[in-house]
């Protein structure tokens, strides 16, 4: 760049993890002033690398920079001496401690040792706060406070510190539109006031609406950095994906590149990519009648939702996280007892048996938390595949689980999945997110389910494997399979539903049709507006 | 012009066989390292309270495999070992921990001795496999109540486990003073059993009773049920991740009361083959420290059923050198103790250090 001194500079970054090459020689450079954003898919190294800036992991090779001067940066409070803040996915905060004790912590407080006085303090955080539009409550307590703020509560933790870099790791995931609009704003505030910001991200039209710069990473590697005068969104998807979009995955890389502002356009694309879906038969597939279920806490989380769904349609759920989502997918997969209602698959009312009928009735969950919900981290990947179906006739011999018959069906799924594993034997706890999620979908289209959840089924996967997935949910749907998809990814929902309904405070608050579909009124809708609490 | 491009090349594919070699040599390597540092230690502490370690250390590893007498004797106290070692990792495979494998073995022994005094007079072919089974389903009754406790109301199981010992040792000195009381042994102890009872020896002399071949067939049957069948892959599950294991539709906290009910018939069979193959009758002290070498063992053999047999003839021959040890050089028996639990430390400090060691590959 023509400046003098980079913020920040990156060289020749090297990070392997046993025998895999995560970082391959990765390459970065950040201008002062400006919002960089990194690029890639799923395990293109966008995170590692941050992880390394920020002195998480150690770097095999390669030097780092910052204003000019070579800095060592072996620790997170190395990171924090240089001038470098990051903002994880998710947030490390104590939940009885106030804001600004969630901010100081850590940080040499002001005063003697035997008295807290956090007076200073918090009018500090309250002027970074205005200062920045970053409008959080010094005095409330972090528990209380939703997403958004919360993740704003970590960006001013940085600021508090004094950062002149700030990583930003995935922002957006949580965040309604408006409240993406307004992250953006204060990244621009920021920036205007001196600081660089790498945004890391794999939405491509966030970095073409928010960044200056962007870095396209691919396999540990950088593959190009552009300016976004230079670029437009089909250019970056082609650079990201290694491809052009012409040739394959065209539903993902639309989505992901934003090209398709308005509805009609979208529904157009993604008509025209895919075969047309049959026509609805037997519209009462699934029936869901006035379901009301309570979540951990005792607190009806879903309060009276009804739904009818027909064989081979797909049901989008839009909603911010925490409206009930979790609570309504685990009732109507039979994993949580709801308080009253029904939910009838194709004819069979389920609520009140255990989940293994559940199962048998052929209702299929792929669930948000694949670490959690999901998968048997200390078992092979053929035992995961497994799991649900252990009973099953096709592979017992004798009384007996025939485990050659499971390994060479696990074999086949790593084929057909494309996951990424030193074969069956392979133990699931060292695959990476992503092909922990194919392990699981494996599982799920496995079961030939008539009822599909799919519960963020994309997040965090690149475009090829989120294309994947939708081949792989249209392929259901086309053998008479609902589906019903609940997801924080609106564009999802746009492209694949065929109805698509917001949920708030645990009820559907709106409903559209395909290719009816108004985004800011979706937008709105889940956020709650013009609904009377 | 900023565009910068690269080929990425194509990461080298990880290989299979190398990251098992070095499992494999791993685990071996951890086990012979802990074994020599426990001795080693062990060594010191010998010569530090001034006795002789070399001809300690000798007769402790070396009793077993001298004579036909010391290999009989370590395969008899083998076969407690291994059972409690199973009543304790087969429920650890779900997650649950049975401390109660000596109460588990004292109220097998008791049904035991019930029926091999009761029915003394049944021919063996009858009343023996009635003491064994009486052995097993009191055993796993008594777990059991552990067990409803735990899947009913939520009660921690160590707590119960642990609790239910202090009761069933009041249960056999009932049994032992006042049910079938023998009164010329000078020590709590029921009057002896039928010979119809007695488990028949094989070989010898001395001859070795049948029940280290039905302890076999539990080795065997317990690592065919836990790796090949249904319910030993859904236990296995639960143990993995109980929630993701729920989620699929696996019933997780029966299963985990399953397994602790056959940990405790397996521990009480263990009480019955000692009944029927030792003693000849019930009495107190017999659980001896097979609790704790049960733990020590399943925890060694870490979570692997088909390491158990082996890891608890280890601890067979160490027990038994044990007393020789008292005998040749006059080191006190609890010393070999001391050195079973350091292996066992070293053990997991062995996991620490490769843990570390593979954090800094990283």
């Amino acid at each position: 760049m023509s400046q003098s001194a980079p913020r920040l500079s990156m060289r020749g970054i090297v990070k392997e993890f046993g025998p895999v090459r995560a970082l391959d020689r990765a390459e970065l450079e950040v201008a002062p002033r400006e919002i960089h954003g990194l690029l890639g898919g799923n395990g293109a190294g966008k995170t590692t690398l941050m992880n390394v800036l920020y002195g998480l992991y150690r770097a095999d090779a390669g030097t780092i920079a910052i204003d000019g001067a070579e800095v060592v940066i072996a620790s997170p409070k190395d990171a924090i001496d240089a001038g470098v803040g990051m903002v994880h996915q998710s947030f490390l905060q104590i939940d009885s401690y106030t804001v600004t004790e969630n901010i100081v912590l850590g940080t040499k407080l002001p005063g003697p040792a035997w008295r807290l006085d956090l007076s200073d303090p918090r009018e500090q955080v309250a002027e970074l706060s205005s200062r920045f539009g970053l409008h959080v409550d010094p005095e409330a307590i972090v528990e209380d406070l939703p997403v958004g703020v919360r993740q704003r509560v970590e960006i001013l933790k940085a600021l508090y510190r004094g950062v002149g870099t700030l990583i930003l790791d995935e922002p957006t995931t949580n965040l309604t539109p408006g409240e993406v609009d307004e992250l953006f704003r204060s990244m621009r505030t920021m920036v205007d006031e001196g600081l660089s910001v790498i945004l890391i991200t794999h939405k491509i039209r966030e970095t073409m609406a928010a960044c200056d710069r962007m870095t396209v990473m691919r396999d540990g590697r950088r593959i190009a950095t552009v300016r976004r005068e230079e670029t437009d969104a089909e250019a970056l998807a082609a650079i990201m994906v290694g491809r052009d979009i012409d040739e394959g995955v065209p539903e993902a890389a639309v989505i992901a590149t934003g090209v398709v502002e308005d509805l009609e356009n979208v529904a157009d694309v993604v008509e025209s990519a895919e075969p047309l879906r049959p026509d609805p038969v037997d519209s009462g597939a699934v029936r869901i009648e006035d379901l009301r279920v309570r979540n951990d806490h005792g607190v009806e989380a879903v309060r009276g939702l009804s739904l009818s769904m027909s064989r081979g349609e797909i049901l989008g759920v839009a909603g911010v996280a925490g409206n009930g989502q979790v609570e309504f997918a685990e009732a109507v997969a039979g994993v949580r007892q709801p308080e009253s209602g029904r939910v009838s698959i194709r004819g069979t009312d389920l609520v009140g048996r255990p989940t293994r009928e559940w199962l048998a009735a052929k209702v299929a969950y792929v669930p948000e938390d694949r670490d959690g919900d999901g998968v048997l981290p200390t078992m092979t990947v053929a035992e995961n595949l497994v799991l649900g179906s252990q009973r099953s006739a096709d592979i017992r011999r004798g009384g007996l689980i025939d485990w050659k018959a499971a390994r060479q069906k696990a074999a086949e799924a790593i084929a057909t999945y494309s996951i990424r594993a030193n074969g069956p034997n392979a133990l699931a706890g060292d695959l990476s997110g992503g092909n922990i999620q194919r392990v699981i979908l494996a599982r799920a289209f496995a079961h030939e389910p008539s009822l599909l959840i799919l519960h963020n089924p994309t997040r965090g996967l690149d475009l090829r494997s989120t294309q994947f997935v939708y081949e792989q949910v249209h392929a259901a749907t086309a053998a008479g399979c609902s589906v019903l998809l609940l997801s924080e990814d609106l564009d999802e929902l746009v492209a694949l539903s065929d109805r698509l309904v917001t949920i708030y405070n645990g009820e559907f608050v709106g409903e559209w049709a395909r290719g009816a579909v108004d985004q800011v009124a979706v937008g709105q809708s889940m956020a709650g507006v013009g609904v009377e609490r | 012009m900023s565009v910068q491009t690269t080929e990425p090349t194509p990461s080298p594919a990880p290989v299979a066989a190398e990251r098992k070699a070095s499992g494999l040599l791993w685990m071996t390597g951890s086990y012979v390292f802990s074994v020599l540092a426990a001795f080693v230690v062990g060594a010191i502490i010998i010569v530090a309270l001034g006795y002789d370690p070399v001809r300690a250390i000798e007769s402790i590893l070396t009793t077993s495999f001298s004579t036909s007498f010391g290999m009989v004797e370590t395969l008899h106290k083998w076969v407690p070992i291994v059972l409690c070692a199973y009543a304790f990792a087969i429920p650890l495979a779900t997650g649950k921990f049975n401390i109660g494998a000596e109460g588990q073995l004292l109220v097998g022994a008791t049904g035991g001795v019930a029926m091999g005094i009761l029915l003394s007079d049944l021919p063996l072919i009858v009343l023996l496999p009635m003491v064994l089974v009486a052995g097993i389903l009191a055993g796993a009754v008594w777990a059991g109540i552990a067990a409803v406790l735990m899947v009913r109301f939520g009660v921690n199981e160590i707590l119960s486990t642990v609790l239910l010992n202090f009761v069933s040792f009041q249960l056999i000195d009932y049994v032992a003073s006042h049910v079938w009381p023998d009164a010329g042994a000078g020590h709590p102890a029921t009057v002896p059993v039928g010979d119809g009872a007695r488990l028949p020896g094989i070989g010898g002399p001395p001859p070795i009773h049948v029940g280290v071949v039905l302890a076999l067939v539990v080795c065997v049957a317990v690592w065919l049920w836990v790796r090949r069948t249904p319910s030993g892959f859904e236990m296995r599950a639960v143990g993995a991740n109980p929630r993701a294991s729920l989620v699929h539709g696996l019933r997780t906290s029966r299963l985990a009361g399953l397994g602790i009910v056959v940990g405790g018939g397996i521990g009480g069979l263990a009480g019955a083959i000692e009944v029927a193959g030792v003693h000849g009758k019930m009495l107190e002290g017999m659980q001896s420290n097979f609790l704790i070498l049960g733990i020590i063992v399943g925890l060694m053999a870490r979570g692997s059923m088909a390491a158990i047999p082996v890891v608890a003839f280890g601890i067979a021959v160490l027990e038994v050198g044990a007393s020789s040890m008292q005998r040749t050089a006059q080191v006190p028996v609890e010393l070999v103790l001391i050195v079973q639990a350091l292996i066992l430390l070293f053990l997991l400090l062995s996991d620490v250090v490769r843990r570390r060691f593979e954090r800094r590959v990283r």
